[in-house]
């Protein structure tokens, strides 16, 4: 039996559907991160689990129980909110025990509990301050902490790094990946940051605009994009696609002709997930890191634009004649010279084909 | 440059000058004896005299007077903040059906002229058999004072964070709970400040405390003017009385004016 259980879920603001239908479930322990452009309707999907929101229509199930219209407080989850949601007037001690005194916690097992919980988060240090003593990074432990104290079913996570600095961001997520390795408790994580979602997550729910794009772990989601929305959304820099025409179908491969291609066409193996007809328009998919510089066998020649050098890699943008900026990505610091034609050459298996709807073919 | 700034601190020694004037009138008035105070042309420069003051701190009238405007004030002040700042947490949280008319018609109880409800309040006060009591001038001016604490609160408790409210539904607490714990505590700025404008008109209220006190429960500004007899014009006492009335509100609004700038802006700027 699944323990977290969203079944058809509705949200409704009048006219408007902020999510219309998911149905999804998570495993006891799992990590389960929410993941898609902002307005998709992840934070509200979050805090309908949480009973913050009103649910219009479907059901949540936590644990085999229909939580759907029980309080917040009775569906034994915690939330750590982006904006860390500390109470600004009490201290970190009181701010970690205020809901265990809301369930009438003797004054022992409070203290016994905070400790425990300032020992995991080394917050111990910070227990007498107030929030607004905090630098970003403790803040986040302390909204942690007061998730911790209560031993919650539950962890939900509302974009919590994103008020936090890249170096701290990173630091925090490795810490929450091992709270969850320590803890063994289901979490569930909302972000629009993808790197967190590959990094954090053992399955990624992708939704746009109130729908699932796609379910799956990190690896199933960046080698089997189920559309064009997914594969352009995972994986940084995003996929390149390329505009191609459907010349030739035999049996489990496609050609595709655009002028881009060296030779003119392209022979690509299928999935056979459906089928295409001759003359249809589809899109060739790309990963920046997949595609080599200055190959022997080239598939597409790209006239060079500009290269930008990270130190380890480069991200080179070049284009096919008449056609929109493409990203590579190689290693080291290849020297680029301004409109100098690049033979870029791609392993088949790294070829992506989407049809005109932007279904994965 | 220099003639607009000249022109600008020109007015301000002008606006000043209008609204200390009387405040300096009365209070050097009250140290004149009655020939200084009838001289004309006036007399800047006199010998002052502390006989205004020892007469009506001998005067019974006046101190039961003071003391009825405390009583007035504190309970007055009291009740609006018990029974505003929950209400103003309700307009601030809460959707509810014909929650915009509620809060319109809590701010036009502030647009009508106290002078234009004096009568039908003098009527119901009479058949209620409530004139001179302290009751009636709490109810009345608690009817004045409800939309202030009201309107000051409500933009208060808006700018703390919803989150903090949400967090602590997750963290088990209750409505009541959430209201004592984080919106009065995150909120007492702005309860403060809507108690102290309470307390300061409630003091100072003269037009309701006339029409409606008769001898036993007249409040501070109504002994004040209770002097003024057919015959007798006492301006010494008058103004001796004007000046401990108005002096604690005054020391007191300096002390927290910082906090009634804060409390008048708000919700001015996001």
């Amino acid at each position: 039996m699944p323990f977290l259980r969203l079944d058809n879920v509705v949200k409704r603001y009048g006219e408007h559907s902020a999510v219309q239908g998911v149905s999804f479930s998570a495993e006891k322990g799992e990590f389960v991160v929410f993941v898609g452009p902002s307005g998709c309707g992840k934070s509200t999907l979050l805090r309908m689990i949480a009973g913050l929101e009103e649910i219009s229509d479907g059901d949540v199930l936590i644990d085999e129980k229909v939580v759907t219209h029980v309080e917040p407080a009775r569906r034994e989850v915690a939330m750590v909110f982006q904006s860390y949601a500390l109470y600004p007037h009490m201290s970190v001690f009181e701010n970690l025990a205020f809901g265990l005194r809301m369930v009438k916690t003797s004054e022992g097992e409070i203290k016994r509990r905070v400790a425990e919980a300032a020992r995991i988060l080394q917050i111990e240090a910070l227990l007498q301050r107030k929030p607004r003593q905090l630098s970003g990074g403790q803040r986040q432990r302390v909204a942690i902490g007061r998730a911790i104290v209560r031993n919650p079913k539950l962890f939900l996570f509302d974009e919590p790094l994103s008020n936090l600095d890249a170096e701290l961001r990173t630091q925090m997520r490795v810490e929450i990946a091992k709270l969850h390795r320590a803890l063994g408790v289901t979490m569930v994580y909302v972000t629009h940051d993808q790197i967190e979602a590959m990094t954090l997550a053992d399955r990624i729910v992708v939704l746009r605009a109130g729908l699932v794009e796609q379910v799956g772990t990190p690896t199933e989601l960046y080698d089997r994009p189920a559309n064009v929305f997914v594969a352009g959304f995972i994986g940084s820099p995003r996929m390149n696609f390329l505009p191609a025409c459907v010349t030739a179908a035999t049996d489990g491969q496609l050609t595709v002709s655009s002028p881009a291609f060296t030779g003119g066409t392209l022979t690509v193996a299928t999935k056979g997930a459906h089928q295409v007809r001759i003359g249809e328009e589809v899109s060739v998919g790309m990963r920046p890191e997949h595609l080599e510089l200055r190959t022997a066998r080239p598939v597409l020649t790209l006239k060079a634009d500009f290269a930008e050098y990270l130190g380890g890699a480069s991200q080179i943008y070049a284009q096919p004649d008449g056609g929109a900026l493409m990203t590579i990505v190689v290693p080291g610091r290849p020297p680029i010279s301004k409109n100098e034609d690049l033979p870029i050459g791609i392993a088949p298996d790294h070829i992506y084909l989407f049809d005109k709807q932007g279904l994965g073919i | 440059m220099m003639l607009r700034r000249l022109l600008h601190g020109l007015g301000l020694v002008v606006v000043l000058c209008f609204t200390l004037f009387p405040f300096y009138w009365m209070v050097s008035s009250s140290f004149k004896d009655q020939t200084d105070l009838l001289a004309s042309p006036p007399v800047w420069l006199f010998t002052p005299t502390l006989a205004n003051y020892a007469d009506i701190f001998a005067d019974e009238k006046v101190f039961g007077a003071i003391v009825n405007s405390l009583i007035i004030a504190t309970l007055t002040t009291a009740l609006s903040v018990l029974l505003g700042a929950p209400a103003a947490y309700a307009l601030a949280r809460f959707d509810f059906r014909g929650k915009s008319d509620l809060w319109f018609w809590f701010i036009s109880n502030r647009m009508i002229s106290p002078i234009v409800l004096a009568l039908p309040v003098y009527l119901l006060a009479l058949q209620m058999n409530l004139l001179d009591t302290h009751l009636v001038l709490v109810l009345i001016y608690l009817t004045f004072n409800l939309p202030i604490v009201v309107w000051i609160c409500t933009d208060q408790f808006r700018s703390i964070p919803i989150e903090l409210e949400q967090a602590a539904r997750l963290d088990g607490a209750n409505q009541f709970t959430i209201f004592r714990k984080i919106y009065i505590p995150l909120g007492l700025p702005g309860i403060a400040v809507s108690a102290i404008f309470s307390f300061i008109f409630s003091w100072n209220e003269l037009l309701y405390a006339l029409v409606l006190t008769r001898r036993s429960v007249q409040t501070a500004p109504v002994i004040a003017t209770s002097f003024m007899s057919g015959y007798e014009l006492p301006w010494g006492k008058i103004m001796a009385t004007g000046t401990v009335i108005v002096l604690p509100v005054t020391v007191f609004a300096l002390l927290v004016s910082k906090h009634m700038v804060r409390g008048l802006t708000m919700g001015a700027t996001k």
